[in-house]
């Protein structure tokens, strides 16, 4: 953990993870997101949330945006403020997110009769957390950029 | 290290019940687990399928899809589906998904199990 000290009066500290491409490496963000969020306040509710969505977007990078490349590496920021927790997932960008796809909101009647029952992961993050927002990084990887804040 | 397949899956008989019992984790690594055990029971003539699941499971967006799949395959097959011992988080992901349309959710076997013996009671 690093203190920012450039925000007078907040502290800020930041935790970077970097998984290798292999799904299940989802779990140990889940496990440190979670770690962080109950010592940080948030209680069970938001904590489960938290574990959910920050699954959906390590997931998403590892499968579509590395293409489950071991060697290509999905980053975590986790940066604790004293009000908010921000999550950041970035890809290596093999492949670009579908703009139309951050945006889309799935309804089961139609997963019913498609052959593809999937894409409900980033709708569930839209869901879940207070502020979510879908970028390039200027390495030309997908970011994902969560924000769940601390109801005092 | 595991962190992939972490999901076992049994199915017994209860009253009359057909129950796929699901300890750990539901995501893409279950599909053939969940559709073999379903394919099982539903050839074994169930009508009434129970999914009973151990609390604090991991359910992520992939498992959502195989359960999906799952309540088309019961619709099809005229059979009544049930879920239980799912944390309050993932019975919230069930009812903003619209799995809870399609399956009722009981807190745990029991309540799934004496609903169940009611609804073919009165059949």
């Amino acid at each position: 953990m690093s203190n920012d000290t450039s925000r007078p009066g907040a502290e800020e500290k930041i935790i970077e993870l970097r998984l290798p491409s292999k799904l299940g490496y989802e779990r140990v963000a889940m496990d440190t997101a979670s770690s962080l969020a109950k010592r940080m306040g948030f209680d069970n509710d938001r904590v489960e949330s938290l574990k959910t969505a920050i699954s959906e977007a390590v997931t998403n990078a590892i499968e579509h945006g590395n293409q489950q490349d071991a060697a290509m590496k999905v980053v975590v920021l986790l940066t604790a403020r004293d009000d908010e927790l921000i999550i950041s997932v970035a890809d290596q960008g093999r492949k670009q997110l579908d703009a139309d796809c951050t945006t889309r909101n799935p309804h089961i009647e139609d997963a019913m009769v498609n052959a593809d029952k999937g894409g409900w992961g980033i709708w569930l993050i839209r869901e879940l957390m207070d502020e979510v927002e879908f970028t390039t990084a200027p390495s030309g990887g997908n970011q994902v950029r969560m924000v769940i804040h601390l109801e005092q | 290290m595991m962190l992939e397949d972490e999901l076992t899956v049994s199915v017994r008989e209860r009253d009359g019940i057909a129950i796929i019992d699901l300890i750990g984790d539901v995501t893409t690594f279950a599909e053939e687990k969940i559709n073999t055990a379903y394919r099982d029971v539903t050839n074994r003539g169930a009508r009434f399928v129970l999914l009973n699941f151990r609390q604090n499971d991991y359910i992520n967006s992939a498992g959502i899809a195989i359960l999906i799949g799952i309540v088309t395959e019961v619709n099809r097959n005229n059979q009544k589906l049930a879920v239980s011992g799912l944390s309050q988080h993932f019975q919230k992901i069930f009812r903003m998904v619209g799995l809870a349309q399609y399956a009722e959710i009981y807190q745990d076997e029991e309540e799934a199990v004496q609903s169940f013996k009611t609804q073919a009671a009165a059949a």
